[in-house]
């Protein structure tokens, strides 16, 4: 029987190791939860009481059969443990030609630096059929990297450097959640990883990881920015209407007055955006202690950025 | 006037300041129960923000959320199954069951209640101060960067609480060495005092573990220490090692009294002697070992090297041994035994052997290190631990609950109440949880509000499985109320047990025995050598 509707998609030969593990280890749990719940079941209502003043069979025990049960599951759970720790060190051991792409957590976005030496933020991308080794770790708190489709995860630790590799990957896009708690926008801590063809891989290179993320350049500067503002995870923080989420909401707020954590007020303006942006601890807002994480936007970037929120209502 | 103060004085005399352990194991149960609807309440807000994925609509923001789910943990844990488990049952039972007329130290059981409670009030007082978000496993860095004193009462509380917890395992351990009626060897100890006793050796040893792990980050938040700050040279895994070094044993310290309790339970309702009865007293013990050896299981992806966990993996599997045994000693009791399904046997069977045994199955998914490396940290798990403490430990605290109730109260239950509540509470449970380890395997990760629309579905059937628990819990308190006011008196043994509490009037008298009792056998001295023969002589069954 196939119960792969249980599992998301295996995307990596690895993945489908790990599968047949967790189906191996979902059939001796169907016996034994089979068995169990059987037996519970026919126990209790074969000999369930008929006679008010029915009494059971008095019998302590029987040394045979404890050593029995006791016996039989540990053999079992023995060969779950062998066949785990030889997977285990499978997964440990990466091949020796990689391609590395350092990862780093921060709140609440992935950043992913690649070995040609540019970055992107929440947006991998991959080529398919090579093998990818992924350095994790974290500029704030603990994160966790969780691929899966790869069946792997590996915890993003600052100060630590924790690792995992996959092989040959199918194309396509799957996500990229954090699976360690790690504040008010964790939840939204979503990247995004795509695999391409090797050409347009050799292309998102040369683009310095721009190509066919964003918009074409026939795009207005407001759905530039919306794109940036996407892809950089600005969104994880900020609203596009007024709601507050962890920094203030976007919309509706151009070109009206707003209050500063020092009581003074400024005009809501494109000077204020970029500002905002490029320096955080310049002016803080009303309702706020401390300023915003750092952004690696440029300062072009940050007037599209303002262009976008222009159009927020 | 006078009247009422005298009443007055009487309630604070006969119940605030009583050294009496079953009054304290009461008061322990009632403050217990206000808690669990209280960690339940969050609970059902949670399942209800889960209704549809996306930022929390009927919450003030996202950070409310984050706050929920760790006040839900922390009083669930803290504030209700362990104390509910050690305290009040341990509190009410452990004396009478062996014979004595209270615990060793009277004085100290009152001072660990009202510890417990200012441990609980600390916490409730995070509800007007400042509400923690860090979840109830509070990992540093992100515990020492959370502003506000929400993480700082945390602390306080744990600290509070733990003391509580050791004062009470003191007691625990005095009482059952050296307060054992003449004949009580511990050949013939109820099994719920056997696993009572393992349990305060449990948090005896790993509370301090926990203490280590809180303080030093309350220093690494208020006194510039660098325990946990990896830019100075700190390490934030050591946290996770002393908290989980201790938080391991904890669920056994939530799942051993349970299976305490079912052990009483099932054989007096199959009229059958327990089956291996030193098979299921001695794997409590193994348990209580082994459960310190495996703690790194909850660190599997955490950033030590893969194979480390091999050793982990290997205690994790043999620890589900012990285990296995109970519950084929269980089933082997029920055996040609004279099954009655009343309310706790219920709870007893289909609800606790029944649901901690996929509990336990799921838990080899988390133990085999390639699984989970994909599962940990998702909804797989928070699937795994209901099974366990829901499915089990809070299945066998509603069949003790409706068990010891005529011993307790001197009343009655009302047993279709009873049955409505169970079943109401077994197909909550599973609606509940099992969805959970579907969307867990299919990219959910724990602690999240937003997931993917294709798991609407599965989410929404575990929201309604929660509002049905509620219902449950419900009914469980109304039959409780109900059968309280209710003027039928229970007898003094109306299940025809042979623990000692049952040989005295329901409820006991102040000290339990007018004369201390002399013990000869175990007290599962059930059933016949042959049915047919029991019949024909028709011998009485007490
Ligand atoms: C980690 C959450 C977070 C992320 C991610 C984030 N911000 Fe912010 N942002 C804040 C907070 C908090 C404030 C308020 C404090 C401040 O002004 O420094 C803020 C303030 C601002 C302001 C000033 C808003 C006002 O109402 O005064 C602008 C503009 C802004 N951010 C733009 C951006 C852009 C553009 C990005 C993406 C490149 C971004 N932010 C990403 C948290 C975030
Ligand atoms: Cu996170
Ligand atoms: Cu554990």
């Amino acid at each position: 029987m196939d119960i792969g509707w249980f599992l998301p998609e295996a995307i990596a030969n690895m993945a489908e190791k790990v599968d047949s593990l967790f189906i191996l280890i979902s059939w001796v749990s169907l016996a034994i939860f089979i068995l169990v719940e059987m037996l519970l079941f026919i126990f209790l209502i074969r000999y369930r009481r008929r006679r008010s003043d029915d009494q059971g069979l008095s019998i302590h025990g029987n040394t045979k059969i404890e050593i029995i049960w006791t016996v039989i599951p540990a053999i079992i759970l023995v060969i779950i443990g062998v066949l785990g720790s030889q997977l285990t060190y499978d997964i440990q051991r990466p091949p020796k030609d990689v391609y590395t792409i350092e990862v780093a957590g921060k709140k609440w976005a992935w950043d992913f630096k690649y070995p040609e030496g540019f970055k992107t933020t929440n947006e991998l991308r991959v080529p398919e059929g090579k093998n990818i080794l992924f350095k994790i770790t974290s500029n704030d708190v603990i994160h966790s990297f969780w691929i899966p489709a790869l069946r792997m995860k590996q915890d993003a630790v600052p100060g630590r450097q924790t690792q995992f590799w996959t092989g040959a990957l199918k194309k396509g896009t799957y996500s990229i959640p954090c699976a360690e708690y790690c504040g008010t926008m964790h939840s939204m801590m979503l990247g995004k990883l795509t695999v391409v063809s090797q050409d347009d891989f050799n292309q998102f290179v040369k683009s310095g990881g721009k190509g066919g993320t964003t918009t074409s350049s026939s795009a207005s500067p407001a759905e530039k920015g919306k794109a940036l503002a996407q892809s950089s995870g600005c969104l994880n923080c900020h609203a596009v209407d007024s709601s507050k989420l962890f920094g203030p909401g976007w919309g509706g707020v151009y070109g009206k007055s707003k209050k500063l954590a020092d009581g003074s007020t400024v005009m809501y303006d494109d000077q204020y955006i970029v500002e905002s942006i490029m320096k955080p601890s310049a002016k803080i807002p009303e309702g706020y202690t401390a300023p915003m994480p750092p952004q690696n936007l440029t300062e072009d970037e940050a007037r599209l950025i303002a262009e976008y929120m222009k159009t927020l209502k | 006037m006078t009247g009422e103060h005298a009443v007055r004085r009487g309630f604070v005399r006969d119940w605030l300041l009583t050294v009496d352990h079953k009054k304290i194991g009461i008061m322990y149960g009632i403050a217990c129960l206000i808690f669990f609807f209280l960690g339940g309440a969050a609970a059902l807000l949670i399942r209800t923000v889960l209704w549809k994925p996306g930022t929390p609509e009927i919450l003030p923001g996202p950070d409310s959320f984050n706050q929920l789910f760790t006040m839900h943990g922390t009083i669930m844990i803290f504030l209700f199954m362990i104390p509910m488990l050690t305290a009040a049952f341990g509190n009410y039972l452990i004396p009478i069951m062996i014979g004595a007329r209270d615990m060793a130290f009277p004085r100290m059981n009152l001072l660990a209640f009202w510890i417990f409670i200012l441990g609980g009030l600390v916490i409730l007082s995070s509800f007007f101060l400042g509400i923690p978000d860090t979840g109830w496993t509070a990992y540093p860095p992100y515990s020492i960067q959370t502003p506000g004193v929400g993480l700082d009462l945390w602390v306080a509380a744990v600290h509070i609480l733990g003391l509580s917890s050791i004062l009470g395992s003191i007691n625990i351990i005095v009482t059952v060495f050296n307060l054992r009626a003449s004949g009580m060897t511990f050949n013939r100890l109820p099994l719920l005092v056997w696993a009572m006793l393992v349990t305060a050796f449990i948090q005896l040893f790993g509370t301090p573990a926990l203490a280590g792990a809180v303080t030093t980050l309350l220093l690494d938040r208020h006194a510039g220490t660098i325990f946990y700050t990896a830019s100075m040279g700190g390490d934030p895994m050591l946290y996770q090692h002393l908290f989980w070094f201790y938080s391991h044993p904890a669920v056994y310290v939530m799942i051993l009294p349970a299976m305490g309790l079912v052990s009483e339970i099932i054989p007096v309702f199959a009229r059958k002697p327990i089956f291996g009865y030193r098979a299921i007293a001695y794997s409590s013990v193994t348990i209580g070992f082994l459960g310190f050896l495996v703690w790194a299981h909850h660190m599997f992806t955490a950033g030590m090297s893969l194979s480390a966990g091999i050793p982990f993996m290997i205690t994790s599997m043999i620890i589900a041994v012990p285990s296995a045994i109970k519950i084929f000693n269980w089933l082997a009791t029920l055996w040609r035994g004279s099954n009655v399904f009343t309310t706790p046997m219920l709870y007893s069977t289909f609800g606790f052997m029944g649901l901690f045994t996929i509990g336990g199955l799921s838990g080899l998914y988390l133990a085999a290190v390639p699984v989970d490396i994909h599962v940990h940290d998702t909804y797989f798990v928070i699937g795994h631990f209901h099974y366990v403490l829901f499915g089990g430990s809070m299945m066998a605290v509603l069949a003790g609950i409706f068990y010891w109730f005529p011993k307790v109260t001197g009343r009655m239950y009302s047993e279709k109440l009873g049955l409505w509540s169970f079943w109401t509470s077994f197909i909550g449970t599973n609606l509940t949880f099992f969805p959970m380890f579907y969307v867990g395997v299919m990219g959910m990760p724990r602690r999240v509000f937003q997931y993917d629309i294709n798991l609407q579905f599965a989410n929404d059937v575990a929201t309604i499985g929660s509002y049905i628990l509620g219902i449950g819990a419900i009914l469980m308190v109304t039959n409780i109320i109900i059968s309280l006011r209710s003027k039928v008196k229970a007898p003094d043994n109306p299940w025809g047990a042979k623990t000692l509490e049952w040989s005295v009037s329901s409820p006991p008298p102040e000290h339990n025995f007018r004369e201390t009792p002399v013990v000869t056998s175990t007290p599962y001295d059930f059933g016949v050598a042959s049915p047919r023969q029991f019949n024909e002589e028709n011998v009485g069954t007490r």
